[in-house]
Parts: C-alpha cells; structure tokens; sequence
C-alpha cells in the first residue's frame, strides 16, 4: 500500500503532473505571444525568467498536492531555519507563500471570510487569517494544501507566528517546533541569546527526525545550507544590479521573482534559477533596458507588498517616470548571505536567524534604509503602513519622520494591508500618491 | 524594610481609596493611591522603575531598591500624545503607555523596564530606545517562549544581565544573600496573593473591591500588600453562593464597573484567567541559586501565550478552574488589536462550548466606559448561563 501510494505521488508529481503544467505554460505561452497584462508603454516587457519561475511554482504546489502520499510535510514560516527540514527531505510548504498566492489571485478575501465566519477577527494578521480560511474551508487557488506532519515557527519574524502556528498545531495535532529568537533590541544579539537559539535548534533535530523517519546527515546539511547561501548571494547580487540607472528590475519583479527565495531555498534548482535570473539582468544592463520605460525618479520600499495591487501601483508609478527599485522587503532575503557559514553548522544558522530585519529594532530598520536610499541614488520612500503586520509597521512613522527631517528624503505612510482589500481605500491611495509624486517633481 | 503605608500612616490618612465591606458596618479597607506609594518611595530615597506588562522579575528590582510601579495603559488617558509614534491598529495599553510617557506622565520614574510580551510591546520598547530616547534608562527585558531546561537557561542568563544593567545604573552590587532575601521576600508576597484567590468566596468583598485589591500588587510594596491582604483575610465569612459564577480571560479588567455590572445582572466573577492578574500567580522556586531560583518562579504559573504555552495547555487549565469553582461560563474580555488573545478565543470557546460551557466574546478599548451594548451583552449571556 506504501508502495502504491509512493508511485501514485511519483506519477503525480514528476511525471505526468509537470508534463501537464510544461504544456500549459507552453499554450498559455503561445497565446500571449510574448505579451504581457502589464502594461509595456510605461513598463518593459516580463523578465524571461518569469516563465520560468511560474513553472518552478507551479510544479512545487503540484507536488505540494500529492505530498502526503510520497514524503513528509512540513509547514514552516519563512524565517525559520528550512535548512535543517531540507536536509531530511520533507516537502516544505510556508504557509505565508501560499497566503500571498491567495492575495495576488485575489481569492485571499473569500478565504479570510471563512476564517472570520470561525470567529477569528479581522484584527489578526490577514496572512494567518487566510491560512485558517484554508484549512478551515479547503479553498486554495493551488489545487489542494498537504496536510502537515511537523509544524516550525520562528520568532524572528513575529511573535503573531508564534500564536498563529499554536493554532496550527490545535488543529491538526501534530509536533510544533518553536524556534525563540530574542528580539536584538540593540546592535549586537546577546551572547545567551545566540547560545539559545543553538540549543533550540540541536533540540529540534530530534523531534524533526522522529517525524521524518531518518536520521540527519551532516553532509546533507551542508550540502543544503551550501545551496541556500549561494541562491541568497545570487538573489543579493541581482538586487544589487538596481544601483544602475535605469534600474534593470523594479520591486514588483523582484515580489514576483522572490517565490524561490522563500519556498524553494536550499534547492539546486533555486540556485540554477537566480544564476540564469542574474545573466537576463546583466543583459538588460548592457542593452540599457529599465523595468521602468522612462525612469525619472527613483523610490524605495518599506514593508510588505500589496499583493492584490502589485500591477496597478507599478503602473500607477510607472507612467509618472517612477522605479521603485529597492525594499526593504526583498532585501531582507539576501542580506544575511554573509553569515551563512554551512561549515559552521547550528551556530552560523542561529545567528544568521536572529540576526533578521524583522527582528531587530526600529532604528536598525532607518539605518538599513538609510544606507540604500545613498547607495541605490534613492529620491524618496513609500513605507507601506501594513494593518496586518506590526513589527514591521511600528516605527515607520518614526522613521519616516527622520527620513524626511535628518536624511532630507521624501518619504510617504501608505495605509494597507499586504492580503486584506478591505484595508485598502484606491481613493485615498491615488490621492496620497499623487501629492508624493507632485512633492518628488 | 520600611513599610511605606504605614510611614505615611496611609492606613488612617484621609488620600485613601475605600473598598466596599459589605458585611462589616463601618469597617473600610484603604489602598494608598498610586501617587501617595510613589511620593513615599522618592522621600525614602529609593528609585522608581516604570513596568510594562507582564512578567518580569520583581525580586531583582527590589534587591535593588527599585520599586516596581506597573503601567497597564493607563486607562482613560488622552491617547493623542502618542498619536505621532504609533499606527491607530496598535492596542490601547499600548498607545496609551506611550501617551502618558509623552505627556509626561513617566518623569517621575527612575528607569522603564520593557518586557516583552507582543510585537506591539516589542514595538514599544524599540521606539522608545531608537527614537524618543526619554531621560531614563530603557531596559528590554526577553522572556523565553521555548520549552524546559534551554528556556531556563536562557532565563538564567537575561536575569544575570539585567543584573549588571541595573547594577551600573544604581551603583548597589546586592551578594546573593541579599538577592535571596528579597527573592524570598517576594514568593511570601505571591503566596499572599495566591491566599487572596482561594479564599475569595469567604472574603467580604465585591468582585470590583477584590480585585482592586489584588491589582495593587500593580503598585504597593510587597510588604503593604500582605497588610493589607491580611486585613482582609482575617475578615473571612461563611461562603455566600446566591451568584452565578463565571470566569474572566483577558488582559486587564478594565474599565473596573464591569465587575459590578456582572454583580448587577446576578453573577460573580469567581476566578480570572487575566494576564495581570491569574496569570501571575507564580510558584515560588526552589534552587539555592538566587538567578536560577527567579527563573524557576516566572517559568512557572498559569499557562500564558507569553510563555509559549499551547491553546491545549490553555484549555486545560479553564476547564480545570471552572469546573473547580463551579463558574456556568466564560467571558473572554479581550482589548482590541491584541492579538495573542484574539488567536486563541475561538478555538478555545469552540473546546468549551463542546463541554457545555458558554462563553461571550466582549472586545474593548481602555479609554472606552462600559457601553450600553457590553452591558446588554453581558446581561442577556448572564441570563442565559443563569
């Protein structure tokens, strides 16, 4: 019966099923002829690569589908240490991804209801309340989600995925690990801190192998963290690519193009991609082609995306003359490549963890950005004020008070949320651009 | 150690608040104010800390002489002050602590310690050290939401830390005797508190004046708050048990009437599950070391997001607590935008209700009064589970 199953998830998922998904690509391909819903007066044609990445994508929730039958689940939040789940060769799904899938195929309201309908308010974090939504209701524009057989939640995004995976766990009764990394209030995480975050991670290793039914290799390991920090290097290197002018790829390619980085770190395939994603951007350079047609301005951008709104900004901006062309954001999934050490085992993860923007203070936030807005030639800042994300959000108007008084940079609060419509007014949205876009003049 | 009421003769002066006795004529209990605790502790020359919720080590500030006052909002304070630094969807206790350090509600206190409790409270702590950078020293303060030997360690850790902050900050390097005495100190005043709980039916209080006086535990010196404990202990009276009983969950019981608005429609408020008040009602530990032996104290207690607990352990322990104090239903009493407390209300009232317990959803913001609406909700749910 085993066996059966194993072949029924082999089948699914790396034969027939990307047979089926090449051919869709390839008709849907051929239908659009190269052209893209965005639109190419104001905005260059898609990267190449986004074929392939919608591929990559589509071929990890089609195995994501049939998961349960072939390997073991793990959802994890996507901070957490993946390195150490890949390397026992469970089929990880983050759970936020899928949420923000949700939210660019505008299904993610339809979902949160189902979560609300459950008593779960719209207070919460609209990621988690779609999440629920899902698992409550079975709706996903994926297909179908696996259930878990082991949970991960790490703090050095938010504490709300510490509440948010504790209802996970109520759910489906299965193993939640929590990995605890002590918000770095001040320059330099404490030496116990560290030393904590290592000791949760050696205890985690048991309870992970219990669940998968194998014991870690350390060479796997290394082989793994190896991937993961040369997919990130590559990712920051194509970031880094944005100091020209005019800058090759917005942040609303690099939204889209981020999918990888998140779900699929530590895979070889990951690595391949961003090394071919990082050669079309060296192209564009040398053809002299900006993600923005006419680039004039240049911004940066703090938060979360919008999801549900990442073409109508991007043209909105767009036919002004404005890139957005850095966030902190992106950012945040390749600055840390430095302190991936995969010689240095549990002690380089936990410190390359903890030492997350996310988890470190407002004023550390400033400074990063305060360091791109020079070294990106940066003219102003949207900081999104995300309903639905307060570690992100508290301090933004703090900073962008000292953006605009001690870095003399144009900064703007945009209220949103990443997943919720409800929490967005176009309206209001227009306007506070227009006025932004008018100050930039 | 001095006892601060008493060298103010708080007891007899006339800036008291009464608590309603309501079987002995005559006879008022009197917790000294806020303000009267805080002028009493600058004119003995001890130092101010500023708390934010919700754990933190009391012991460690007392060793110093640093008298814990906790800043819970406060409540019904103009919110506007902190308008500037904080998004509208952050919790009141929160935008109001923030308001009242920006209206200089804070100057009075020596040091703030920030606990960390939430992303709204990390949030807190960042700003005011990254940003506003007020006169007084900010200490953040990580309570570990991992499980067993690792979180203790790590504990054992941040206590030592904290140490060597307020050490440089006071000046005073207490020995270990010292710390053990007043760690000692401190579980006698917890066990006090502890006292107050079990005892509660047989206490002549309302449910308002009882808990007005286990929240000054908030504020008034250990050693007041066993005075004052005591003299309502020794008051005990046969159990009265004409109510409907029901348990609280929650943060903080504000605005306070609540209580007697439940009293008013037929119930009692006969156990709480509230983060300041419930869910510190700490063991006390058992190591002869002092850090390790305050580790051992805010490890333990009642089970609290805070600490990484699971909604399952969360269950246990309210259907345990309702079924030993015979309560016909839960009020969940949740402060708008929190977070931790929204994600675990509906699965919880799902558990219950499949046990048969009833449960009422109420969300409030501080600044707010009871409204007309919460009153009529808590009326209709107290007929019900009546």
């Amino acid at each position: 019966m085993r066996v059966l199953r194993y072949l029924i998830y082999l089948w699914n998922a790396k034969v027939f099923g990307p047979f089926l998904i090449r051919l869709n690509l390839w008709l849907n391909a051929r239908r659009e002829k190269g052209k893209s819903r965005w639109n190419q007066e104001i905005l260059s044609p898609p990267l190449k690569i986004s074929y392939r990445n919608k591929e990559l994508v589509a071929m990890h929730w089609l195995e994501g589908r049939y998961a349960n039958l072939g390997k073991k689940v793990v959802w994890i939040t996507s901070g957490a240490p993946v390195e150490l789940f890949k390397a026992l060769d469970f089929f990880v799904l983050y759970p936020e991804n899928h949420a923000a899938i949700c939210g660019t195929a505008r299904v993610a309201v339809d979902i949160c209801s189902e979560a609300e309908s459950a008593g779960y308010s719209r207070d919460i974090c609209s990621y988690a309340r779609t999440d629920f939504g899902s698992m409550l209701s079975g709706k996903t524009p994926v297909g179908k989600l696996p259930k878990p057989d082991l949970l991960v939640t790490c703090t050095n995004i938010c504490q709300t995925v510490l509440s948010w995976y504790r209802v996970l766990a109520h759910h489906f009764d299965v193993p939640l690990i929590i990995i605890d990394t002590p918000f770095v209030y001040h320059r330099q995480a404490a030496d116990h801190a560290i030393e904590y975050v290592v000791k949760q991670l050696e205890d985690a290793i048991p309870v992970a192998e219990k669940v998968a039914g194998k014991a870690l290799e350390q060479s796997r390991l290394e082989e793994v963290a190896r991937l993961s920090k040369q997919a990130t290097e590559l990712w920051m290197e194509i970031m880094k690519r944005n100091t020209h002018c005019p800058a090759p790829i917005s942040v609303f390619d690099q939204f889209i193009q981020m999918a990888p980085i998140v779900e699929m770190r530590g895979d070889a395939i990951t690595v391949d991609f961003y090394a071919a994603m990082l050669q079309e951007v060296d192209d564009r350079i040398a053809r002299g082609i900006g993600a923005v047609v006419e680039e004039r301005k240049r911004l940066l951008w703090d938060n979360l995306p919008i999801w549900y709104r990442l073409r109508y900004l991007a043209e909105l901006l767009g036919q002004h003359g404005i890139a957005i062309v850095a966030s902190t954001y992106t950012n945040a999934w390749g600055e840390l490549a430095h302190l991936i050490d995969p010689s240095k085992g549990l002690r380089s993860m936990a410190l390359s963890y903890t030492y997350a923007i996310l988890n470190r203070g407002t004023g550390h936030k400033l400074e990063t950005m305060t360091r791109m807005i020079h070294e990106f030639q940066l003219d102003g800042v949207i900081l999104h004020s995300d309903r639905s994300c307060k570690p992100y959000s508290i301090g933004q108007m703090d900073q962008r008070d000292r953006l605009i008084r001690e870095h003399n940079t144009p900064a703007l609060l945009l209220e949103a949320d990443h997943n919720d419509s409800r929490a967005y007014a176009e309206e209001q949205v227009a306007n506070r651009l227009a006025a932004f876009i008018e100050m930039l003049e | 150690m001095r006892t601060y009421c008493s060298f103010l003769g708080l007891h007899q002066c006339a800036t008291i608040i009464p608590m309603l006795d309501k079987t002995i004529p005559g006879r008022t209990i009197n917790i000294p104010p806020r303000s009267e605790i805080i002028k009493s502790i600058k004119e003995g020359g001890d130092l101010i800390a500023g708390v934010f919720p919700i754990h933190y080590p009391r012991e460690l500030l007392r060793a110093f002489g640093i008298h814990p006052i906790e800043i819970w909002g406060p409540p019904r304070v103009d919110p506007s002050a902190g308008v500037s630094h904080l998004q509208p969807y952050v919790c009141s206790i929160v935008r109001n602590a923030l308001a009242f350090q920006q209206s200089s509600g804070l100057d009075i206190v020596d040091l703030l310690l920030v606990p960390h409790a939430c992303d709204s409270l990390q949030g807190l702590g960042s700003v005011l050290l990254d940003f506003i950078q007020p006169q007084q020293p900010i200490i953040p303060f990580y309570l570990p939401r991992a499980d067993g030997d690792v979180a203790k360690e790590y504990l054992i850790a941040e206590l030592k830390t904290l140490y060597i902050q307020l050490k440089i900050i006071t000046g005073k390097t207490p020995s270990d005797d010292e710390l053990q005495d007043a760690i000692v100190k401190e579980e006698r005043y917890d066990e006090k508190f502890s006292e107050l709980y079990i005892a509660r039916e047989e206490l002549p209080l309302s449910t308002e004046s009882f808990y007005k006086l286990v929240r000054s535990r908030e504020y008034v010196p250990g050693e007041d708050f066993v005075n004052l404990s005591d003299g309502v202990l020794d008051q005990r009276t046969d159990a009265e048990n004409s109510y409907t009983g029901i348990i609280l969950s929650g943060i903080v019981p504000e605005p306070m009437d609540l209580f007697t608005a439940v009293e008013d429609f037929g119930g009692r408020v006969v156990a709480d599950d509230l983060a300041c008040c419930g869910r510190r009602r700490y063991s006390a530990g058992r190591s002869q070391d002092p850090f390790e032996r305050m580790a051992e104290r805010l490890l333990s207690g009642p089970p609290d997001w805070n600490r990484g607990n699971s909604i399952g352990q969360r269950l246990d322990y309210l259907v345990e607590m309702i079924d030993r104090k015979k309560a016909k239903g839960i009020l969940f009493y949740t402060v708008k935008f929190c977070e931790p407390e929204l994600f675990d209300t509906p699965i919880l009232r799902k558990a219950l209700q499949s046990k048969g317990v009833p449960s009422l959803i109420l969300e409030f913001d501080i600044n707010d009064p009871l409204t007309n609406q919460a009153l009529t909700r808590i009326e209709a749910f107290m007929e019900m589970i009546a």
